[in-house]
C-alpha cells in the first residue's frame, strides 16, 4: 500500500510515494539522491546514517520513511546554504577526519549538540558523538575541533 | 538491506482510533512509538506485522507531569525528554541518571522509556529504575483502560501483561513522602552504548527504606526482596552492606552469554550494590556524587 | 628559498569533501534505474558437501532476473595462492560462504529470492581449531591443497592442512639457551578480530554490450582487483585489457579491502546479466564473517638470557589459525615467520609459522600484518624476562635494541632506525620508574612499555608509478592508484610533488583511482605507499622540473644548472631579476622572438620498485634473501588505571614514538598514532571474535564486537616522532599506518602485570578476565 506522504529535506518540501517498509535512509539515498548519510550497520549501531529529524539527531536506519511525513529533515547538504559551517570550517582546518565515512554523522550530531549547549565541553563533545563510530581517528581530533571551533570560530566560516 | 516483510501503517491522531485499528488489525497488528527495537526487528523478520498503528500524532502522551507525590510519564516521552525535563530532575533525577546509560543520542531522541518497558529485553535500563518507584502501567484496549503494577507487567524475556490490541500509554511513579535519593548503576563492556549486562537502581529515603531493583541477571527485572528486608531501617555501615553483598548470589540468576558469564555478573552485582547504596546514601545527605554518574 | 611543503601540516587535500558530504563512496554513486541488485545464498555450515541447489522457486519470483551458482563460474582466485572460489563448488568450508547468487530488480525482491534457493548439504566434519587441524587424521580443508599454483616463496603441505610453513634458523639456539643464565618458556594466545572499517564492502560491476568490464569497488588495490579479476575470468575471454577498475574514496581499509574479497561476485556476475550494471553490497553481518578476519594465533615462546641482561636466544612457534582460505593470509604468516624475534639483536634464532587451515571464516591482512599478533607474547615475554633477571624492563630492552647493521632473523642488515631515541623518549613520557597513585581507594595504576617493528610483507618487485601534468592555471594534477583509505596519502603525494615543484599543495589535485587512467600501483597495504609511490611521484616531479628547466634554457638561454624553482616561478643563480611564471608556460610554452614557440604541455612520470629485493632463500633457514626493504621501529608506553574490584581499566595516558624516517606531514602522522593506538588498544580491552561449536560467528555486529567509542579513549595520546632518514626513501620517508597499534595490547598487559601482579597471556585482557582474575588469585 503506497504512501503519498510530504516531508521538508533541506528546507525544501519534497512530496514522494513510499511503501510502509521503505526506510528512510534508503529513501533519502536512492529516491531523493541525498547521498551524505551512509549505511554502515543498519541496525542503529554505528551513526552513519544520522539525519537531524525536526532538529534532532535520529538514526534514519531506525526510521520507517511513512513516520516521517509532514516532518522537517535536515542532512549535513542542507546545515548551512552559505558556505560552511564554523566546526566544519575547523575540522577541516585540522584534518580531523580520516577516511570521513562517518563524517556527515558526526557532524550533524556537533551541530546539534551546539544548538543545545553553544559552549560545549570536550566531554560534553564526546558523549555527543559517542553514538557515531569510527574506526580512523581515535577521536580526539575530532572533539578538539569542534571545542576549538566554538572557542575560536575561524575568521572565513560562517554561523555554528 | 532492505525490509522485505510487506505490512500496512497508519497514523490514528487519537487514542480511540489507535485502539480501534488494533483491534480490526487483529492479533498481527502492532504499536509502533520509537521503532528503534521494532524497525531492527522488521528488518531481521523478528515480528512480521501485517499493520503498524503509529502513535505518534496521538496528543498528550509526550506529557511528564507531577501530580500529588506521583510522576506521570506519557507513552511518547523519550529518553532525551527525560535528560531535558526540570520535573524529571527536580523530582527523580536517577531517571536522568539511567537515561544517560540507554545507548547514545541518535536513538534517545527517538526510543520511549515506555516502548523499552514494552520491548521487555531482560537488558532493559528502564526496568529497574522504575521498579524502585513503585511504577504502575497504564493500558488502553477495546474494554477502556487498566492499570498493572511494573513488577506484575513483565512475564518474561520479551513478553509482558499487554493484551493484543492494547496500547501501554504511560507509566506513574508514585514518589517516597520522605526525603529520599537514588542511584543506576550499569555493567557494560564500555563506556560507551551497551546493553546491559547487569543494571540495578536503589534508592535510599531518609527514614532508612531502601529499594533495590536488578535487570539483566533474571527473565525479568525484579526487585529483590530479601535485601531491602535485611536492610530496611538500618543506617548503612560497613557491616550491613557486607551482609546485604552476600544475599546477592542468592537473589539473582544470571546467565552466560558472549557478554558476560555468570559469573562476572553475580561479582558485579555485589560491587554495584555496595557503590549504588552509598552513592543513595551519600546523594540522600548532600555530599554524594552529581547527577548523571558513571557508578562503576 | 620557498616555503616547504614537506615536514609542514598542511590540511587534508580531501578535506571539504569529506565534511562538506560531497565526497562519493562506491554505495554513493548513481547508475540510473536500470541497476540490478544482487544477494548471496550463504551456507549454514562450516564444513559440508553440496549435494544440490534448487533455484526454481527463487527463479519463479516476479523481478528476479537470474539466479547463478557455482556452477556457472567454477573459477579460483588468489593472491598469493589460488585456493578461493568464485562460487563455493562441491563444498562449502565456512558459515557463510557464498553458494549462488539472486540477481533481482530490486533489493527486496533479491533478499525474499535468496531465501527461497533450496541448497541440500551433507555435512562433513569440521576443524575450528589449529592445533587438532596440524593432527595426522584431521579432517582436510582442502584436499586438492598440493595442486593449488602458489608463490615459490609459499611451503604448502599437501595432503595436511599445513597450507605454509615458514622456517627461520640463524645461529645455534641450543647453545645460546645453554649459555643463557634465565629462560623463560610460555605460550601466548590471540583471537581473531575484525577490521570494522565503517563503510561495508560494495562493490558494482557492468558488462556493456561490447563485452567490456567495469567494477567500482571499494577496495585498498585497484590494480591487484583487476589483475585477479583478469586471472578469474580469463575463461569468458576477459584480460587486463577488457577490465577496468575504479575505486572512489574508500571509508576505511585496515587491510579488511585490500587483495579481493567479496569483489569477485560482482565481477563475475556482471557477465551473467551483460548490459546491466549490477550492485552487491555486504551487510554489517557479512562484513563481520565474509571478507577477511585478523588471524588466530597460538604462539610457543622460548627466550634466554644472561644475567648481564643479554639475549642468548630465541625460539618461537607461531600456530596460525588462518581459516578457510590463505591465499593472501598466509603471507601473514610468512611475514611473522621472518621477523617474529622483534626489533632485538638476537644471535641465536629459530622460528616456525605454520599456516593452518580451518573451517572458519578466511584470514588476511590486517593493520599490523601478524606482527600486532606475535608481538602481544613476545613483548609481554621481554618485560617477564627482565623481571626475572632483576633488569629494568626498560634498560633491559635499550641491551638488546636492534642498531643499524645488526643481522636481521634472515641474514640481510637492519637499516637506520631511532630505536634508542624512541625509548628513551617514551620512557620519559610516561615518566617510567615513577609510582603513580589514585584518589579512589579501588584503583591501582600500572605502567608498560613495549618496543615493536614491522617491515613492508610484499612481492620482491611491488612497485608503483606516478603521472603528472600542469594545467593552463600553473595547477597540478598528479595521478596515481594508491588509496586514499583516511591515512591522507593524497595530501602526502601532493606535499611531495609540491615541494619538488614549489607549487603550493592547495594547487595539486590527487584523485582516487581508475586503472583506465590512472598509472599501475601494486596495491595500498604494508604502510609501504608513502614510501614507494612517494619515491615515483617525487621521479615524476623531477621529471616535469628538468622539463621546466630544458624549455627555459633551450627558449631563454639560462643553463640548465643554474635554475631553480621558487613561489611557482622559475628562477635563475646567475639572473636575480629572472622570475618566469609556470602558469605562463607550463601549456603554451614560451614565445621566441620570431614568433615560434617552445616547450608545450609540461608532464612528468616516475616509477619505483625497490631493486635489492629478493625472495628467494633456503627454505629451511630463510637464509640467503633479501625478503623485506626495511623495518620502522618504536617504543610505546602506557599508564593504566585499573579498578581492582570491578576489572575496569581506563587510560590515563598513552605514548607512542615511531621513527618515520621524515614526516612528510607531522600532523597525518599523529593522526596515526592516536588512531591507531586506539585500534590497538580496543583489541585488547574489548573486541575479539567469538564463534559457537559449529563455527558460527556470534558477534557479527556492533551491538556485540565493541569498537571504542568517542568515551573510550585514552585520557592523553603523546604522540612523538623521530625522524632518522630512510635512504630510500622520499625526502627520508618511511611507512607508519599499521605500526601505531602493534604494541598497545603488550603494553596493557605489562601494565596490569605491574599494577596487580597478575600476568595474562591471552588477549582479549577485558575487565572481566581481570576482575576474575583476581578473584582466583586472592
Amino acid at each position: 500500500m503506497r504512501h503519498e506522504i510530504t516531508f521538508t529535506l533541506n528546507g525544501e518540501s519534497r512530496p514522494i510515494d513510499v511503501e510502509p517498509n521503505d526506510v528512510l535512509l534508503d529513501v533519502l539515498r536512492t529516491k531523493l539522491g541525498v547521498k551524505s548519510p551512509k549505511i554502515g550497520c543498519e541496525r542503529g549501531d554505528c551513526g552513519s546514517c544520522t539525519v537531524l529529524l525536526d532538529g534532532e539527531s535520529v538514526r534514519s536506519c531506525l526510521v520507517l520513511a511513512v513516520e516521517v511525513d509532514g516532518h522537517d529533515i535536515t542532512t549535513v547538504e542542507g546545515i548551512e546554504h552559505d558556505g560552511l559551517t564554523a566546526v566544519q570550517e575547523m575540522l577541516i582546518e585540522q584534518s580531523s577526519f580520516q577516511c570521513g565515512f562517518c563524517a556527515p554523522g558526526i557532524v550533524l550530531a556537533a551541530v546539534e549538540l551546539i544548538e543545545n549547549n553553544p559552549q560545549p565541553t570536550a566531554a560534553d563533545v564526546r558523549e555527543a558523538i559517542s553514538g557515531n563510530l569510527c574506526r580512523c581517528t581515535g577521536y580526539e581530533p575530532i572533539v578538539e575541533a569542534v571545542v576549538a571551533a566554538v572557542r575560536t570560530p575561524p575568521t572565513s566560516g560562517g554561523s555554528a | 538491506m532492505a525490509i522485505v516483510h510487506d505490512f500496512k501503517y497508519v497514523r490514528p491522531e487519537r487514542l480511540e482510533e489507535a485502539v480501534s485499528a488494533l483491534v480490526a488489525g487483529g492479533p498481527r497488528a502492532r504499536v509502533l512509538a520509537g521503532g528503534t527495537d521494532v524497525v531492527p526487528w522488521l528488518r531481521d523478520d523478528v515480528i512480521t506485522p501485517d499493520l503498524l498503528v503509529d502513535i505518534k500524532a496521538i496528543p498528550d502522551l509526550d506529557r511528564i507531569t507531577a501530580v500529588d507525590g506521583r510522576l506521570e510519564i506519557g507513552a511518547l516521552v523519550t529518553f532525551s525528554d527525560l535528560i531535558a525535563s526540570d520535573v524529571i530532575h527536580e523530582l527523580a533525577p536517577m531517571l536522568v541518571e539511567m537515561s544517560h546509560h540507554v545507548a547514545s543520542i541518535g536513538v534517545r531522541n527517538r526510543a520511549t522509556i515506555v516502548g523499552n518497558l514494552c520491548s521487555a529485553v531482560p537488558s532493559l535500563d528502564a526496568g529497574p529504575a522504575l521498579l524502585v518507584y513503585d511504577a504502575q502501567i497504564h493500558m488502553a484496549g477495546e474494554h477502556g483502560t487498566r492499570t498493572l503494577p511494573l513488577d506484575e507487567w513483565f512475564v518474561g524475556p520479551k513478553s509482558t501483561k499487554l493484551a493484543p490490541a492494547e496500547i501501554a500509554t504511560g507509566v506513574t511513579l508514585a514518589l517516597p513522602p520522605v526525603a529520599h535519593a537514588a542511584a543506576f548503576a550499569k555493567l557494560s563492556r564500555y563506556s560507551g552504548e551497551d546493553l546491559a549486562q547487569a543494571n540495578l537502581a536503589t534508592l535510599a529515603t531518609a527514614d532508612h527504606d531502601y529499594r533495590v531493583a536488578y535487570g539483566a541477571v533474571a527473565p525479568k527485572p525484579f526487585r529483590a526482596a530479601a535485601i531491602e528486608a535485611l536492610l530496611a531501617g538500618r543506617p548503612l555501615d560497613g557491616d550491613i552492606v557486607a551482609a546485604a553483598r552476600s544475599l546477592v548470589p542468592d537473589a539473582i540468576s544470571p546467565i552466560t552469554d558472549i557478554r558476560a558469564s555468570a559469573e562476572y555478573r553475580t561479582h558485579m552485582c555485589g560491587v554495584m550494590l555496595e557503590r549504588t547504596l552509598r552513592a543513595a546514601a551519600s546523594r540522600l545527605a548532600s555530599d554524594g556524587p552529581p547527577y548523571p554518574s558513571h557508578l562503576i | 628559498m620557498t616555503d616547504s611543503y614537506v615536514g609542514t601540516r598542511e590540511p587534508r587535500i580531501d578535506g571539504l569533501d569529506k565534511v562538506s558530504g560531497a565526497a562519493e563512496f562506491v554505495d554513493d554513486l548513481d547508475f540510473g534505474p536500470d541497476l540490478l541488485h544482487a544477494a548471496v545464498v550463504e551456507s549454514p555450515h562450516a564444513h559440508a558437501r553440496i549435494l544440490d541447489i534448487d533455484a526454481s522457486a527463487a527463479e519463479a519470483i516476479p523481478g528476479v532476473v537470474r539466479v547463478v551458482t557455482g556452477r556457472d563460474f567454477p573459477y579460483t582466485f588468489g593472491l598469493y595462492m589460488k585456493d578461493r572460489y568464485v562460487f563455493a563448488q562441491d563444498r562449502v568450508r565456512f558459515v557463510g560462504e557464498q553458494v549462488a547468487a539472486v540477481i533481482a530488480r530490486d533489493p527486496k525482491i533479491a533478499r525474499r529470492a535468496a531465501a527461497a534457493v533450496n541448497v541440500t548439504y551433507e555435512e562433513l566434519p569440521a576443524v575450528l581449531d589449529p592445533k587438532p587441524a596440524r593432527a595426522d587424521g584431521s579432517p582436510l580443508v582442502h584436499p586438492d591443497l598440493g595442486d593449488y599454483p602458489h608463490v615459490p616463496w609459499f611451503f604448502p603441505h599437501g595432503g595436511t592442512n599445513v597450507a605454509h610453513w615458514r622456517k627461520t634458523r640463524k645461529g645455534d639456539v641450543d647453545a645460546g639457551f645453554a649459555a643463557a643464565d634465565v629462560v623463560l618458556e610460555d605460550t601466548y594466545t590471540v583471537p581473531r578480530y575484525a577490521h570494522c572499517a565503517i563503510e561495508p564492502h560494495v562493490v558494482v560491476a557492468k558488462q556493456n554490450q561490447a563485452g567490456r568490464l567495469t567494477v567500482w569497488t571499494a577496495s585498498q588495490s585497484p590494480y591487484i582487483q583487476r589483475d585477479l579479476f583478469a586471472e578469474a575470468l580469463q575463461p569468458l575471454g576477459l584480460s587486463h585489457q577488457d577490465i577496468r577498475v575504479i575505486t572512489p574514496y574508500v571509508g576505511g581499509g585496515f587491510g579488511g579491502k585490500a587483495g579481493v574479497t567479496m569483489e569477485i561476485i560482482g565481477a563475475a556476475l556482471a557477465t551473467a546479466v551483460k548490459g546491466h550494471a549490477v550492485k552487491l553490497r555486504w551487510t554489517r553481518e557479512q562484513e563481520f564473517y565474509n571478507t577477511y578476519q585478523r588471524q588466530g594465533l597460538r604462539a610457543r615462546l622460548k627466550v634466554g638470557a644472561t644475567k648481564d641482561g643479554t639475549i642468548t636466544a630465541l625460539e618461537h612457534e607461531l600456530l596460525w589459525d588462518a581459516g578457510a582460505y590463505v591465499e593472501y593470509g598466509a603471507n601473514v604468516v610468512n611475514a611473522a615467520g621472518l621477523s617474529a624475534t622483534g626489533p632485538y639483536r638476537i644471535p641465536n634464532v629459530s622460528i616456525d609459522s605454520l599456516c593452518i587451515y580451518t573451517n572458519l571464516p578466511p584470514g588476511g591482512p590486517y593493520r599490523g600484518f601478524g606482527y600486532s599478533e606475535f608481538h602481544f607474547g613476545l613483548e609481554s615475554h621481554m618485560t617477564r624476562l627482565a623481571d626475572e633477571l632483576g633488569i629494568d624492563p626498560v634498560e633491559f630492552r635499550r641491551i638488546n635494541a636492534i642498531r643499524e647493521g645488526d643481522e636481521l632473523p634472515y641474514g640481510a642488515s637492519m637499516n637506520p632506525s631511532g630505536l634508542r631515541e624512541a625509548i628513551d623518549q617514551t620512557a620519559a613520557a610516561i615518566n617510567w620508574g615513577e609510582e603513580e597513585q589514585s584518589a579512589d581507594p579501588h584503583v591501582r595504576v600500572g605502567k608498560g612499555f613495549a618496543l615493536f617493528w614491522k617491515a613492508p610483507a610484499m612481492p620482491p618487485n611491488a612497485s608503483s608509478a606516478s603521472f603528472l601534468k600542469f594545467n593552463e592555471d600553473g595547477s597540478v594534477n598528479v595521478a596515481v592508484s594508491g588509496m586514499e583509505i583516511g591515512q591522507g596519502y593524497l595530501t602526502a603525494m601532493a606535499q611531495i610533488a609540491a615541494e619538488v615543484l614549489s607549487v603550493p599543495p592547495s594547487k595539486i589535485r590527487v584523485e582516487t583511482p581508475d586503472t583506465d587512467r590512472t598509472p599501475y600501483e601494486w596495491q595500498t597495504v604494508a604502510s609501504h605507499i608513502t614510501w614507494s609511490c612517494g619515491n615515483a611521484v617525487h621521479a615524476a616531479a623531477v621529471e616535469a622540473r628538468e622539463r621546466i628547466f630544458d624549455v627555459v634554457h633551450s627558449a631563454r638561454g639560462y643553463e640548465d644548472g643554474s635554475l631553480y624553482l621558487e613561489d611557482e616561478k622559475v628562477k635563475c643563480d646567475t639572473d636575480p631579476d629572472f622570475a618566469l611564471p609556470l602558469r605562463d608556460f607550463v601549456i603554451t610554452g614560451l614565445e621566441m622572438e620570431d614568433g615560434t614557440w617552445r616547450g608545450g604541455p609540461i608532464v612528468g612520470s616516475g616509477n619505483f620498485m625497490p631493486e635489492f629485493t629478493s625472495a628467494h632463500s633456503d627454505p629451511e633457514t630463510s637464509q640467503g634473501g633479501h625478503p623485506n626493504v626495511h623495518y620502522t621501529v618504536g617504543a610505546a608506553g602506557v599508564v593504566l588505571e585499573i579498578d581492582v574490584e570491578t576489572g575496569k581499566m581506563k587510560v590515563r595516558k598513552a605514548v607512542l614514538a615511531v621513527d618515520v624516517g621524515k614526516a612528510i606531514n607531522p600532523a597525518m602522522v599523529e593522526g596515526q598514532i592516536t588512531g591507531g593506538i586506539l585500534q590497538g588498544l580496543a583489541t585488547v580491552l574489548y573486541e575479539d571474535m567469538r564463534f559457537d561449536e559449529s563455527g558460527r560467528l556470534l558477534n557479527p555486529n556492533f551491538t556485540d564486537y565493541k569498537i571504542p567509542t568517542s568515551l573510550d579513549t585514552p585520557a592523553e595520546v603523546i604522540p612523538i616522532i623521530i625522524e632518522v632518514p630512510q635512504p630510500d626513501g622520499p625526502f627520508g620517508a618511511r611507512g607508519v599506518g599499521e605500526h601505531t597499534m602493534i604494541p598497545a595490547a603488550p603494553m596493557v598487559a605489562n601494565a596490569v602485570a605491574d599494577a596487580t601482579g597478575l600476568r595474562i597471556t591471552s588477549m582479549p585482557i577485558t575487565a572481566e578476565k581481570v576482575a576474575l582474575s583476581l578473584l582466583e588469585a586472592v
